[in-house]
């Protein structure tokens, strides 16, 4: 059977299919290919961008998703400290807030830290200590926890202090610069509250964070020392901790400046360039659906030609007692092969970049996707379908005007 | 399969056929299933419109035909094909080969449509018409009398109920038109179908049921 329709086929080729003019066909066929090739690019830029924004651990770096919000202090709030502090209400409009998908409260002490390092060193200050939930938390140490019987505290400053302290303090004192291992390895203690009511705690840094200038210690011991040292069941925040889709979204920008609220100027440079890759995506796309829209039309117009060249073939066929269901169906199993050929190469050449920007983008210490994600695949799909949608179409139609 | 004719008058003979009485235009007639129609048409009377009408490849009329529940016009192309394709078969008094196929790829394209008769079968008649040596042959360069035969054969490959024939002797001789029209009638009988064959003249290659002026 299957000898047998191959035999059928072969015929039916010769009647409808003649192979002059071939030159426009591929001449359409590049044109397709390039076009979707360039649609699944300026897909790709967009996607690309975005992947950079959403913060993988990796990014982070870049302070990208994550920022600290805090009400700006101006000579009028100056004199009252209360009004920076965030009330319930306002943690629960900035949770609306545009592209945030996540708000926590740094609950700072309220009671007297007091630190002493290793009584050989002689070395003590007063600081103090803050707290953010563990999910906003860029490194969290293994033995990041504590409960009530637990004397031991571990904590987590900022990689920004120590570079304070290496390249600014150090250098000009003659002191030691001090590496993250040898920082960890110091024991030191923690005397908190003040009168009679005081602890003595053990403490030591576990780590360093990238994206919260801070010091901070488990929650639950900011939590429980407010309550025993200071008597303060639950302070409000002075900080926020935000994380956001898209930092350069200008919603989320212009409702930060409506509120006077600050945070890291410098997290609001891909604004620019978000600006930029808009500009380069639109434009590919823009070209892609121009080349698109010629190779389909260059495409059409041959399928059409050929129909046309084989008017008499395909009249006859059909008196014969052929069907145009069934000579539609044999066209389109020639010609939509052709497009998926285009769409697979396209396709190949997506890949092929976007492995080539992940190795390319690693040596900045970015992290990008070895592999086109689902918007890359989507718009794949849906121009194809497209193209299959307008082709069968155009084969139906020319079919059927020869079965009048 | 029941064939009804309602009132036909082709337009562009309508003039034409006011002046005489024909025993096909303007009647209404049934053919019923089995039947062998002799229609004695001279130049000019519209035996190649008729054929044409009933095959489905003209509109251009008033009236309607019906082949069972198939109705002229208004069927879909769709249908028209399954008419085609089962129901009724046709010679035309023009061959319509595919000038640029073989002899034995015309047939073939019909053969495979359906599958009904077998190549041997098909091959077989070839030879029984004397032109199985023309095979493979492109239909352009044989003579008119051997593409008639083709196009004899190429109408016996499908199931039919009905089998329409315009002038399908026009240019044998005795001898192949005795042949032709016995392996014709062997087919038919063989489908339990009716004919209705158009000529110029009166004939008897077949033992017709009815014959009709037209």
């Amino acid at each position: 059977m299957a000898v047998k329709q191959r035999h059928l086929k072969k015929l039916l080729r010769k009647l409808l299919l003649s192979s002059k003019g071939n030159s426009r066909l591929w001449a359409a066929l590049l044109a397709l290919c390039i076009g979707t090739t360039l649609l699944l690019l300026s897909v790709m830029i967009w996607w690309n961008f975005q992947q950079l924004l959403e913060g993988k651990a990796d990014n982070d770096s870049l302070g990208s998703t994550f920022m600290t919000i805090s009400k700006k202090v101006t000579d009028e709030n100056m004199a009252q400290p209360k009004t920076t502090l965030f009330t319930p209400g306002e943690i629960d409009a900035v949770k609306n807030a545009p592209q945030v998908r996540d708000v926590g409260a740094l609950t700072s002490n309220r009671f007297p830290v007091y630190a002493t390092l290793n009584a050989s060193f002689g070395f003590a200050t007063e600081m103090f200590l803050e707290a953010v939930p563990d999910r906003f938390m860029d490194k969290k140490p293994e033995d990041w926890y504590w409960q009530p019987s637990s004397m031991q505290v571990p904590i987590i400053i900022s990689s920004d202090f120590l570079n304070l302290y290496n390249y600014g303090f150090a250098l000009s004192k003659g002191l030691p610069q001090l590496s993250e291992n040898s920082i960890q390895s110091l024991a030191f203690e923690l005397k908190v509250g003040a009168g009679e009511n005081t602890a003595t705690y053990r403490a030591h840094v576990a780590g360093f964070s990238d994206r919260i200038t801070s010091v901070l210690v488990p929650q639950a011991f900011i939590d429980y020392c407010n309550k025993a040292y200071a008597n303060q069941e639950s302070a409000p925040p002075s900080r926020l901790i935000v994380r956001v889709a898209d930092p350069s979204d200008k919603a989320f920008i212009q409702y930060l400046q409506a509120n006077n609220y600050t945070t890291n100027s410098e997290q609001l440079r891909w604004n620019r360039l978000r600006g930029v890759v808009e500009i380069v995506s639109s434009a590919t796309g823009l070209l892609a659906l121009l080349l698109l829209g010629i190779g389909a039309l260059v495409f059409i117009l041959f399928i059409e030609l050929t129909i046309a060249r084989a008017q008499h073939s395909l009249s006859l066929l059909l008196q014969l007692g052929y069907s145009p269901r069934y000579l539609g169906r044999f066209m389109m199993q020639h010609f939509f092969p052709l497009l998926l050929l285009t769409a697979a190469v396209s396709m190949a050449i997506a890949t092929l970049v976007q492995s080539a920007c992940a190795d390319w983008i690693k040596q900045m210490h970015l992290t990008l996707p070895e592999y086109p994600g689902w918007p890359i695949w989507a718009a794949l799909a849906i121009s194809m379908l497209i193209l299959l949608v307008l082709v069968s179409r155009s084969i139906v139609m020319a079919i059927r005007r020869t079965a009048r | 399969m029941q064939l009804s004719l309602k009132q036909i008058i082709p337009t562009p003979l309508r003039e034409r056929i006011n002046a005489y009485n024909s025993g096909i235009w303007k009647q209404s007639l049934n053919f019923f299933k089995g039947e062998r129609i002799f229609l004695q048409a001279p130049s000019g009377t519209g035996k190649t419109t008729l054929v044409h009408i009933l095959y489905g490849l003209r509109t251009d009329f008033e009236g309607m035909v019906y082949w069972d529940a198939y109705k002229l016009p208004g069927s879909g192309v769709e249908d028209l094909s399954k008419l085609r394709a089962m129901y009724v078969s046709v010679i035309f008094q023009d061959l319509r080969l595919f000038p640029e196929l073989t002899a034995w790829e015309n047939l073939e394209i019909k053969r495979q449509l359906t599958g009904t008769v077998s190549e041997a079968d098909m091959e077989g008649w070839m030879a029984r018409l004397g032109i199985k040596d023309k095979s493979d042959s492109p239909a352009r360069t044989l003579s008119y009398g051997e593409q008639q035969r083709v196009a004899i054969i190429r109408a016996l490959l499908q199931p039919f109920e009905w089998l329409l024939m315009d002038e399908p002797f026009s240019h044998l001789d005795h001898a192949n038109i005795e042949k032709a029209a016995a392996l014709i009638n062997e087919v038919v009988q063989h489908n339990g179908a009716g004919m209705i064959m158009a000529d110029l003249d009166d004939n008897d290659h077949f033992p017709y049921t009815r014959k009709i002026w037209l």
